[in-house]
């Protein structure tokens, strides 16, 4: 999966950068908090030379008659750590590019955001642990293995399916692109998945600590304002909601372009009791119609828009208040009634 | 396993190329850096059809491999591992986009056509790039450049074992699957049965090896500590080499002198 630069333009390979810059810079700030950093060094180096090599070996797919290596995100981010194994990997990837060619300098931030930020800070901390932690078992790590692989490869391969089409190189569609990516990283996956079950299996059987030792400790931690996070995004749902979307395009969206050119309108007229009363409805409640004043008139208005978007945006953060207000008490109604009994 | 060995010979075969010395090697490991960096940006930079406009950066690895005295075989055998997904992006290019770009003798080449050697052109110029600033740049200056680039001294550090220790776990790997052979696996290579068992040990030994390592780290008096080797000042014949690289790469890429070239050759000659 490794991208060259060639299928990239320099405002997408800057961006990338930028974002595996930034992954990168906040995994060694968790790492530098760990009194056993130092200590730690030579284990992520060593890692790191053991995923190349590991690479390096290629084994025989039965009934195929071809052969397969295998990544090393999850494998290293299971023995390490999601954080301190984000840095050896992207180590692998520097020293893969530069002396084997083996990925764009260009592209190097998409690379290791496809192939280490993915695996190590998303699908890890999402997918792994919680499966692991239920139970460190062959059955857990098994099915954790294979199914943390098989979803970091498709998301890596959706993400260099975008990048390659915002670059605007290939003439592919999006969808037959997609359609020829995913797949093949699916059987991927699903090989390298059970390698590296195999593998952590062995590891478990052989020498437990390794992987009961990793530092699962990466919730959010004491220093972390909630109150700030929360502001941001706050903030920020206000300013794409609020300003953003008066530059909001009228062309149609997919769907009603879809539509338009098989059945040549862009809304099916409904007809039935059914829909007349919840059309009836729908008008009633509906104070911003078309996101936009009820008086806007044909043309519409920029600041309706806008409004609409804030207005939106708050109902929207009320509603997952209140969602999350109700689960939460019905969670501690239910944690009570179990302590009773 | 020849392939593993082979792979190991690759990892440190450019290593010894930039043990020359040459006028190239000589430079200062900044300008050459920054200069790989504008060549590749500019050369990715330009649209899918400009194959035209593109040919004049192929006299920067030209001039740079003869000066360095750099085997071209090693380097495009190396820039063809790059190849696989460019030619398939590009022959997709030209399945799909059959619109008439240009007639030569009779024979209509269509923008797919095109765009298809454009990639090509653009991967080999780009991978070819980097493959130069290796050969010529050892790798203690790398280092010390990423480190005065202000990179943290964890992740430099780490870089640096990692590239000591690569060939040092292939070759490990290496014996292992030759022991592997040896006990009658020889005709049908590593089995998927057998690859748990197999990199996991491999993983042990990993481990096993780092502890020595740190250990041995320790005795010799090892701390982790931000710092920076001071290097060499960039002399007059380093600024030279930037101004006249970054400079033609950006004027070729804002001037159309390809096609004034073009133009005069069809005014003059034909």
């Amino acid at each position: 999966m490794h991208m060259a630069d060639a299928l990239l333009s320099p405002a997408v390979g800057a961006a990338m950068c930028a974002v595996s810059i930034g992954a990168l810079a906040h995994s060694t700030a968790q790492i530098k908090k760990d009194d056993l950093c130092e200590k730690k060094i030579p284990v992520m180096a060593v890692a790191g030379a053991f995923v190349f090599a590991a690479q390096m070996i290629n084994f025989t797919i039965p009934a195929t008659g071809s052969s397969g290596h295998i990544g090393g995100g999850i494998l290293l981010a299971a023995l390490l750590g999601g954080f301190p194994a984000l840095l050896p990997i992207a180590a692998v990837l520097i020293i893969q590019c530069l002396f084997f060619a083996d990925g764009g300098l260009l592209a190097l931030g998409c690379n290791i955001f496809n192939m280490g930020v993915i695996p190590c800070l998303i699908v890890y901390p999402l997918i792994f642990r919680p499966i692991v932690r239920k139970g460190m078992t062959s059955r857990n790590i098994a099915v954790a293995s294979i199914v943390s692989v098989v979803v970091s490869l498709q998301l890596g391969a959706f993400c260099v399916v975008l990048e390659t089409l915002l670059s605007g190189i290939t003439e592919l569609p999006f969808s037959r692109f997609a359609l020829m990516m995913m797949p093949i990283h699916l059987a991927i996956g699903l090989v390298e998945g059970i390698v590296t079950a195999a593998i952590l299996g062995f590891v478990h059987s052989m020498r437990p600590e390794i992987l009961e030792s990793v530092d699962n400790r990466t919730r959010i931690g004491a220093d972390v304002s909630m109150k700030k996070v929360l502001v941001t995004l706050a903030v920020i749902t206000l300013v794409v909601g609020g300003l953003l979307s008066i530059f909001a395009s009228v062309y149609p969206d997919g769907l009603e372009w879809s539509m338009e050119k098989v059945a040549g309108t862009t809304e099916l007229e409904a007809q039935g009791g059914v829909f007349d009363s919840a059309a009836a409805i729908q008008e009633s409640t509906a104070f911003m119609p078309d996101y936009d004043y009820a008086s806007a008139g044909e043309d519409g208005s920029a600041t309706g828009a806008s409004v609409a978007g804030i207005v939106g945006s708050a109902m929207t953060l009320l509603l997952a208040g209140a969602a999350g207000l109700v689960i939460s008490k019905a969670k501690g109604r239910k944690g009570k009634a179990q302590a009773t009994v | 396993m020849a392939s593993i060995q082979s792979k190991v010979r690759e990892i440190y075969s450019l290593e010894q190329l930039s043990g020359k010395h040459t006028c190239v090697h000589a430079l200062h490991p900044s300008a050459k850096i920054v200069a790989t960096f504008v060549y590749v940006v500019t050369v990715a930079s330009f649209g899918r059809y400009d194959l035209e406009r593109m040919v004049p950066y192929v006299f920067y690895p030209a001039v740079m491999m003869a000066l360095a005295e750099i085997p071209y075989s090693l380097l495009l055998k190396r820039a063809m591992l790059a190849m696989p997904f460019c030619l398939f992006a590009g022959v997709s290019n030209a399945l799909l986009d059959r619109v008439p770009m240009l007639s030569l003798y009779g024979v209509v080449v269509s923008r797919g056509v095109v765009s298809l050697f454009a990639l090509v052109f653009r991967t080999l110029l780009c991978v070819v790039g980097v493959l130069i600033l290796v050969s010529v740049t050892p790798f203690t200056e790398l280092t010390t450049e990423m480190r005065r680039m202000k990179t943290p001294q964890l992740f430099v550090t780490l870089f640096e074992m990692t590239y000591r220790y690569v060939g040092a776990l292939a070759e490990e790997a290496g014996s292992m699957y030759t022991a592997y052979q040896l006990r009658g696996n020889s005709d049908e290579g590593l089995q998927m049965r057998d690859m748990g068992s197999f990199v996991g040990q491999l993983l042990l030994r990993s481990f096993d090896r780092a502890e020595r390592v740190y250990s041995a780290m320790k005795c010799r008096g090892y701390a982790l500590k931000d710092g920076c080797r001071v290097s060499a000042p960039m002399k007059a014949r380093d600024y030279c080499f930037l101004a006249v690289t970054c400079g033609l790469s950006l004027l070729l890429r804002f001037v159309n002198i390809p096609g004034m070239f073009s133009q005069w050759i069809g005014t003059v000659l034909l």
